[in-house]
C-alpha cells in the first residue's frame, strides 16, 4: 500500500480521495440508521455490476449473426472453461434483477419513497427498472434459438401492433420487415449499448437525487461536504452515530449479504438445472428419442422458421400474452400497446394519489394498486401457463422441441456447425426433418406406427365428436423389414396393409388383388406354406433393402427363402419336395430369389425393394411399369412436388439411416 | 468503535466473495483460448515429381478442411508452400509465410530469389536470408516422396511457426 505521505502528494494533485469519498460513498449517510429494506436498491447495483462483467466476457466469444450466433453460444456452453457458469449468471441473474427490481420498488412504496421531494428518485427508480426489463427482452433473442427467435418475433409483433408508428417502428428494430442478420446486430447494438448508457446515465441521476435528498437531510451537512472530517472521526461523539450512519461501512455490509444471497440462489438454479428450462416435460414421447440426455442439452435448437416450436414470451411479459388471446380481436391493440402504457402511468402517477386522498390513503391506494397488479399477473400468467400444460398434445410438442435441440446439439458437438449456419444441422438431418416430410406428403394417406411420422394423430370429425381418422393406406414403420414382410404375407388384408385401400377409387383392385387371392390360397393353416417359409421368404426379399441393421441370414434361410420365390426345390411341411405354384417370380421379379430369371412382371419389382434407389424411384413414380402400372393409386411425388434434397431426407429417415454415436459391434 | 470494525471486516470479506465469483469464472473463460490452435502435423500430397521443372520454385496451395472455434469450414485453402526440385532430384519446401511478421513470399524468376513485398525481406533459394528485416530464414517443411499409381509425389508435412522471433517455433 502507498504511504500516507505518498497518498497525500497524489490528493494534493488529483483530490481523489473526495472522489473515491464520492463514487464508493465513504461519507454517503443512510437515513438517520441503515436498514436491511434500504438494501435492495445497492444489491440492484452489484448485479448490474456483475451483468457488466458477465457480458462483457461473452462479449469476447458471442458473435452475433444468424450463421454464427446459434454456434457462438453453444461454443460458450461447451468448449470455454466455465463458459456455462459465466452464461448462465448473465442469464438468471437478469431474471433475478426483475424481481429485485419488483421488490424494490414495492419497498419504495411502503416507506413512501415517492413523497415530496423524491418523487424524480421514484421516477428514475422506475425508468431503471423499464431498463432492466429492456435489457432481458433484447439478450434473451440473442443466442438466436427457437426459443429465442419465437419469443422475439411475438415481442416485436406486440411491437407492431401499437397504433400509428407501430409497422415503422417495428421494421426500425429487427431492421427489415423479416428477421435477419440486421435483426441480430439491431438487438446486440441494443442490448450492449444503448440500453446499458441510459441504465449508467439513469442511475448517475437516480443517485445524484438521493444524495442532493440525504445530504438535505442529514444533520451532518458540513461533515458530509468535507472529506476531511470523515466519520472515522466519530468515536469521540457518539451521538453522531445515534442520528445518522454512513453508507460505508454499515449499508454495504447488509447489501453485500443480500447480493451474495441473490447470487448464490442463481448459483443453485444453475447446478439443479443446468441447462434447459422447461424440466417438467418427460421427453422422448413418440418417436422423439434423445441424442443427448436433458441435462446435456445447453439450447433449444437453432433458429429456423420452418420447424415447428410453440412460441412463448418471457415469463414477466407473459400476461400481455394471454391477455391477448382472452380479448376479442378487435381489443388485441388495446391489451398490447395501451395496456403496458396505462400499467406505466399508474405507477408514474403515485406521487399524486396523494394529493387527492390525503397522505395516509393516498399511499394505502398505491400499495393496493401495485399488490393488486401484481396478483392480477401473476394470476394470468400462472392461468395461462397451466393451461398450455394441460392442453393435450403439450408434452409431445415441447417433446419434440426438445428432441430437435438435442439433436442441434450433438450434431454441432459431432461435426461443428457448417459456415451457412446451424440451421442447416437439422435441415439436412433426416431424423430431424423426415418425421415433418412424411407428415406433409405421405401422412395424408399412409401412417407410421399409427400416427402421421411425428407422433400427432390425424383428427376428423364423426358424430360432433374428434376422433383419430382412418388411414387409407399401409402402415410404413418398419417397412421391407422381415418382420414387416412376413406380416404383411400372413395377411395383406390386415389394416396395417391393405385393409384400408377399399376406400379409394381403384383400391379395390388391390385390396381383392392378386397378393390377397395368394395369402388367402396358401397361408394360414390349410395353406401349403409354413411359418418358417414366410419368414425365409420374407428374409430373402427384406436383404434387398440392405436395411443398416439387418441381421446376417443364414445360408439354409436363404435357400429356403429362394425355393419359395422361385418354385424350386419347394418342400412342403413334411419336408417332401413338390411341385409348389404359388411361388413369387411368377408376378415379382427379384433376382436374388430367381435363378432362372423368370423376371415375373405383372407386380411390383422386387429387385432393391425397400433401398434408397428402390423407394425413391417408387415414390418419384409408383405408376411405372415395374412398380404398380396400371393398378396404381398412389399419387406419383415428381420433382416439382417433392424436391431431390427432401425426397433423399424422406427415403433416409425411413430406412433409419442417420448419423448416430459410433457403435459398438 | 468495535461495531464499525467489524462490520468494515465484514464489507472486506463479502466484497472478496463477491470478486470471486467473478474473477474465477472470468479468468477461466478469457484464458480458455490458450489450449485453442494446437495443431497437428498433417501430411499433403502436393505435386507429381516429375512434373516439377528443376531448379525453379513452385508454389502449391494447401487444400483442407478447416475448424475455427465453432465453425467448421469445407476444404478450401488454409496456406500455401514453395517446392523445389533441385537439379539432382532432391526435394525441398518451404511455407510460403514470411518470418517477419507473416506476409506472403513470392519468388521472382529473374533474381532467383524469394522476396516478400511486405518489408523487402529477400531470401536465398535454399530459404536462407538475404536482406531484409527478417529475424530469421524461410521456414523449410519436412518433405517426402510417396509412390501412388506407380508415380512419384512429393508429400509436405505442412505447419505454421511464431513469426517475429530468430527461432523456428511451430504456433501452438
Amino acid at each position: 500500500m502507498l504511504s500516507e505521505k505518498t497518498k497525500q502528494w497524489i490528493d494534493e494533485r488529483t483530490g481523489y480521495k473526495k472522489f473515491f469519498h464520492a463514487i464508493f460513498l465513504l461519507n454517503f449517510p443512510t437515513k438517520r440508521r441503515s436498514r436491511w429494506q434500504n438494501i435492495w436498491g445497492g444489491a440492484l447495483v452489484l448485479l448490474m455490476l456483475l451483468e457488466i462483467i458477465t457480458g462483457t466476457l461473452l462479449m469476447t466469444v458471442y458473435s452475433p449473426s444468424e450463421a454464427a450466433a446459434w454456434g457462438s453460444v453453444h461454443y460458450i456452453e461447451t468448449q470455454v472453461d466455465l463458459g456455462w457458469f459465466v452464461r448462465g449468471l448473465h442469464h438468471y441473474v437478469a431474471h433475478m434483477m426483475i424481481v429485485a427490481v419488483i421488490i424494490h420498488i414495492f419497498l419504495v412504496i411502503i416507506s413512501a419513497g415517492y413523497r415530496k421531494p423524491k418523487e424524480f428518485v421514484y421516477w428514475t427508480s422506475l425508468l431503471i427498472g423499464g431498463v432492466i426489463v429492456g435489457l432481458t427482452i433484447t439478450g434473451n433473442p440473442l443466442p438466436w434459438d427457437q426459443k429465442g427467435y419465437w419469443s422475439y418475433q411475438i415481442e416485436t409483433g406486440i411491437a407492431g401492433t401499437m397504433p400509428g408508428i407501430g409497422s415503422s417502428l417495428r421494421s426500425v428494430i429487427v431492421g427489415g420487415s423479416e428477421f435477419g442478420n440486421l435483426t441480430l446486430t439491431r438487438l446486440y447494438t441494443i442490448h450492449v449499448v444503448v440500453l446499458p448508457v441510459i441504465a449508467i446515465l439513469l442511475f448517475t441521476i437516480h443517485m445524484a437525487l438521493v444524495r442532493r435528498e440525504r445530504l438535505r437531510t442529514a444533520k451532518i451537512k458540513e461533515a458530509a461536504d468535507d472529506p476531511e472530517i470523515d466519520f472515522e472521526l466519530d468515536e469521540d461523539d457518539p451521538v453522531k452515530d445515534e442520528l445518522t450512519q454512513p453508507y460505508w461501512p454499515y449499508q454495504t455490509t447488509r447489501t453485500l449479504v443480500l447480493t451474495l444471497i441473490l447470487i448464490g440462489i442463481v448459483i443453485l438454479q444453475m447446478l439443479v438445472y443446468p441447462t434447459l428450462k422447461n424440466q417438467h416435460v418427460a421427453p422422448g414421447l413418440a418417436e422423439w428419442e434423445m441424442d443427448l440426455p436433458p441435462s446435456e442439452i445447453k439450447l433449444e435448437a437453432p433458429a429456423d422458421s420452418s420447424i415447428p416450436y410453440i412460441a412463448r414470451p418471457e415469463w414477466f411479459v407473459r400476461f400481455l400474452f394471454e391477455l391477448r388471446h382472452m380479448v376479442p380481436k378487435e381489443l388485441e391493440v388495446l391489451v398490447t400497446a395501451v395496456l403496458p402504457g396505462v400499467l406505466l402511468a399508474i405507477l408514474i402517477l403515485v406521487p399524486f394519489y396523494e394529493k387527492v386522498l390525503g397522505e395516509k390513503w393516498g399511499q394505502r391506494l398505491a400499495i393496493a394498486v401495485y399488490m393488486g397488479g401484481l396478483l392480477i399477473i401473476c394470476g394470468i400468467s400462472w392461468y395461462g401457463v397451466n393451461l398450455e400444460r394441460s392442453a393435450p398434445d403439450y408434452a409431445l410438442k415441447r417433446s419434440q422441441e426438445i428432441a430437435y435441440a438435442a439433436r442441434a446439439s450433438w450434431l454441432a458437438s459431432e461435426n461443428g456447425v457448417p459456415p451457412e449456419g446451424p440451421a442447416s444441422l437439422l435441415q439436412n438431418d433426416p431424423k430431424s426433418i423426415g418425421p415433418l416430410i412424411f407428415a406433409r406428403h405421405c401422412g395424408v394417406c399412409h401412417t407410421w406406427n399409427g400416427h402421421d411420422g411425428t407422433g400427432h394423430y390425424i383428427m376428423e370429425m364423426k358424430d360432433g365428436k374428434k376422433v383419430k381418422a382412418t388411414p387409407r393406406a399401409s402402415d410404413l414403420a418398419g417397412f421391407a423389414t422381415t418382420e414387416w414382410i412376413a406380416e404383411f404375407l400372413t395377411d395383406p388384408k390386415a389394416p396395417r396393409f391393405f385393409g384400408h385401400l377399399g376406400t379409394t377409387k381403384g383400391g379395390d383392385a388391390i385390396l381383392h388383388g392378386d397378393m390377397s387371392d395368394w395369402a388367402d390360397s396358401y397361408v394360414g393353416p390349410e395353406g401349403v406354406l409354413s411359418k418358417e417359409d414366410i419368414e425365409a421368404v420374407a428374409a430373402l426379399i427384406a436383404r434387398e433393402a440392405k436395411h443398416r441393421n439387418a441381421e446376417l441370414v443364414s445360408e439354409s434361410v436363404i435357400k429356403r427363402g429362394v425355393s419359395v420365390f422361385s418354385g424350386i426345390d419347394f418342400k412342403d411341411k413334411s419336408g417332401k419336395v413338390v411341385d409348389f405354384d404359388g411361388y413369387c417370380a411368377q408376378c415379382h421379379a427379384m433376382k436374388a430369389g430367381d435363378p432362372e430369371e423368370e423376371g415375373g412382371g405383372a407386380a411390383p419389382d422386387l429387385n432393391g425393394y425397400g433401398s434408397s434407389k428402390w423407394l425413391s424411384d417408387f415414390i418419384r413414380n409408383p405408376e411405372a411399369e415395374h412398380f404398380y402400372g396400371e393398378k396404381n393409386i398412389m399419387p406419383s411425388f415428381e420433382e416439382s412436388k417433392l424436391s431431390q434434397h427432401d425426397l433423399n431426407l424422406l427415403v433416409n429417415w425411413m430406412r433409419g439411416e442417420w448419423q448416430r454415436p459410433e457403435e459398438e459391434k | 468503535m468495535r461495531r464499525r470494525k467489524f462490520l468494515k471486516y465484514c464489507t472486506g470479506v463479502l466484497g472478496a466473495v463477491y470478486a470471486t465469483v467473478l474473477a474465477v469464472p472470468g479468468l477461466g473463460f478469457l484464458l480458455s483460448t490458450l489450449k485453442r490452435g494446437q495443431q497437428e502435423e498433417k501430411t499433403y500430397q502436393l505435386a507429381k515429381l516429375k512434373d516439377l521443372e528443376p531448379g525453379v520454385p513452385q508454389r502449391f496451395s494447401i487444400i483442407d478442411q478447416r475448424e475455427d472455434a465453432w465453425t467448421k469450414y469445407p476444404s478450401g485453402p488454409i496456406g500455401s508452400v514453395w517446392i523445389t526440385k533441385a537439379q539432382d532430384g532432391t526435394v525441398t519446401a518451404f511455407s510460403s509465410t514470411c518470418p517477419h511478421l507473416g506476409c506472403v513470399i513470392d519468388y521472382v524468376p529473374g533474381d532467383e530469389e524469394f522476396f516478400c513485398p511486405c518489408h523487402a525481406a529477400t531470401f536465398q533459394t535454399d530459404g536462407a536470408m538475404v536482406s531484409g528485416p527478417q529475424p530469421r530464414g524461410m521456414d523449410d517443411l519436412k518433405t517426402s516422396l510417396k509412390k501412388v499409381r506407380g508415380e512419384q509425389w512429393v508429400v509436405v508435412e505442412f505447419q505454421k511457426f511464431e513469426t517475429g522471433i530468430s527461432e523456428k517455433i511451430p504456433l501452438g
